[in-house]
């Protein structure tokens, strides 16, 4: 077992200087921490920031632990604000343990570059991250669990709550990991080459498509309304919708409410009223059912 | 049914353990496990004497936030709240679970209150945390990070939901038996609709050029040709593999 701190005696310029190295149990303990209490303090100003401080707290007291000058330059710096999708973004929290690491033994990593990476990588791995686990995998899961679970069967949600604790705590434990291996000379190859670009493109059509297949099967809009004209009958659904395009009542229920939220601009709250004063009137008067 | 105070604070803590932001869970087995229905309505079943009822009526609840979102801080519904007390209600009420549904959608709308609630108190104790911080006390800023947002949460989560559980049994026995028939259609629809909610919020959140075209080959690949939603997802990774690779490659060229 390596030992906590180690203190290694260098001769530099005739002075000298003790290193200190984390080991990687200071960045497993890190991960988990951030695993469990990410979001405890979860808040409008800030979001994730206090989390991030949580979660660092072992690396950060065995790097400035004797220093509380550096101590509270390094929690003011990470009281900034912070948000990104916690298990793909782990890899931001990685090359952050890196640079302290490096910053704390001397290296000349300033406070803004620090900073930079975080504002830097926390948007596009938010948007990937959340594409795959929220919008892709959490969705797709819950489809199985439900199809079983609807039907009485105890293993729908047994299955989903395994399948997804075990294929989001292997990703996020990797990505975290590989974060803190690459550090700060990973963040070029992250940023500068097509590796991000690739992720990103690639996540989007992944959920794009998955989205589909869930607004085909989820989304119901149907229109039982019959038009009677002396002994003429014309049935909307079927006769009219159905034979144009199938399910164009559902997608244009869907990219309705996408259009309010993207070009309108309108907030996922407002549009949840307006979708349910809608769907309840024409409810009601048996537009649709 | 009845629901007795024990089972009714339990329900409570059910809710808590699955609110966004509770860390006893972690934020998967949390926001992605208790929080929703499927899972909420399975472990309230449980509580309740009848896990199988529970995961029927949950499964069922779940359908409306089958791609609920919440990302960057905004929640336009609360699923925890529908999947936890939507479930014990109906559960109680004896009704199908297409009711259930009904009853579910007004709790998520209102459930909303909660993560607002929360969200803004919390602001007061990332203040205090501002002061540890200049201090230097690290033990102080976790602390803070932890208890007093845990100890408010616990509060606004556990005593409704208790209050609720126990109470609301009875009212909503009540407004079932006399709400018209046309009524329990209209949220029928309102629950078909809201599935599109989520849908495009997470549309939204990719927010790119051209995946309209991908989001409409998954959509009729269903309608038309009627395949699982495993397959397409497959299909998908690979179709987002080859396209990234060309597109790549066709670039540096």
């Amino acid at each position: 077992m390596v030992e906590n701190t180690q203190a290694i005696s260098g001769e530099e310029n005739g002075v000298t200087k003790k290193k200190i190295v984390l080991d990687r149990k200071d960045v497993k303990r890190a991960f988990w921490r951030w695993t469990f209490f990410s979001h405890a303090n979860y808040n409008y100003e800030r979001l994730q920031a206090t989390g991030l401080i949580y979660a660092l707290k072992p690396v950060l007291v065995k790097l400035y632990g004797d220093n509380p000058e550096a101590m509270k330059e390094a929690l003011q710096r990470h009281m900034a604000f912070f948000n990104t999708e916690p298990h793909f973004g782990g890899v931001i929290h990685g090359i952050v343990i890196a640079m302290e690491e490096e910053k704390a033994n001397g290296a000349p990593i300033t406070t803004e570059a620090i900073n930079g990476v975080k504002t830097g990588l926390m948007g596009p791995f938010a948007g990937v991250g959340d594409t795959l686990w929220q919008g892709t995998l959490v969705p797709i899961l819950l489809a199985i669990g439900i199809s079983l679970g609807i039907q009485g069967n105890l293993m729908g949600p047994l299955l989903y709550m395994v399948l997804l604790g075990v294929i989001m705590l292997t990703l996020a434990y990797n990505i975290w990991m590989k974060g803190y291996e690459v550090g700060s000379m990973g963040i070029q190859k992250i940023m500068g080459g097509k590796m991000l670009k690739s992720i990103i493109m690639g996540a989007s059509i992944l959920g794009a498509m998955t989205l589909g297949a869930l607004s085909a099967s989820f989304v119901t809009v149907t229109c039982p309304y019959v038009i009677n004209i002396g002994e003429f009958q014309l049935a909307l659904q079927t006769q009219v919708f159905d034979a144009i395009l199938k399910g164009m009542l559902p997608l244009g229920t869907t990219f309705g409410t996408y259009y309010l939220l993207k070009k309108k601009k309108m907030k996922g709250t407002t549009v949840l009223f307006l979708l349910f004063v809608l769907a309840f009137t024409l409810g009601m008067l048996g537009i649709l059912g | 049914m009845e629901i007795s105070l024990f089972q009714a604070f339990l329900i409570g803590v059910v809710y808590y353990l699955g609110e966004v932001g509770t860390p006893w869970l972690t934020l998967l087995f949390s926001f992605t496990g208790l929080y929703r229905p499927l899972i909420g309505g399975t472990i309230v079943g449980f509580i309740l004497g009848d896990p199988v009822q529970g995961c029927i009526i949950g499964a069922t609840i779940n359908l409306p936030y089958i791609a609920f979102i919440n990302a960057g801080g905004t929640s336009p519904s609360n699923p925890g709240l529908a999947g936890t007390l939507g479930t014990a209600l109906a559960m109680a009420a004896g009704v199908s679970p297409a009711v259930a549904i009904s009853i579910a959608i007004p709790l998520g709308l209102l459930g909303t209150i909660i993560w607002i609630a929360h969200m803004s108190i919390d602001v007061i104790f990332v203040h205090v945390c501002d002061k540890a911080a200049a201090e230097g006390d690290i033990n102080r800023l976790c602390f803070w990070h932890v208890w007093p947002p845990q100890i408010v949460m616990a509060i606004i989560c556990i005593i409704p939901v208790t209050i609720g559980a126990f109470y609301g049994a009875g009212a909503v026995t009540d407004i079932i038996a006399n709400m018209p028939e046309r009524v329990l259609t209209a949220l029928t629809v309102v629950g078909g609709v809201l599935p599109a909610l989520g849908i495009a919020m997470n549309l939204r959140a990719i927010n790119r050029e051209g995946t309209l075209l991908f989001f409409v080959t998954g959509f009729f690949l269903v309608q038309y040709v009627n395949l699982p939603i495993i397959a397409i997802a497959i299909f998908a990774g690979v179709i987002a593999y080859v396209y990234t690779k060309l597109f790549m490659n066709a670039e540096e060229a």
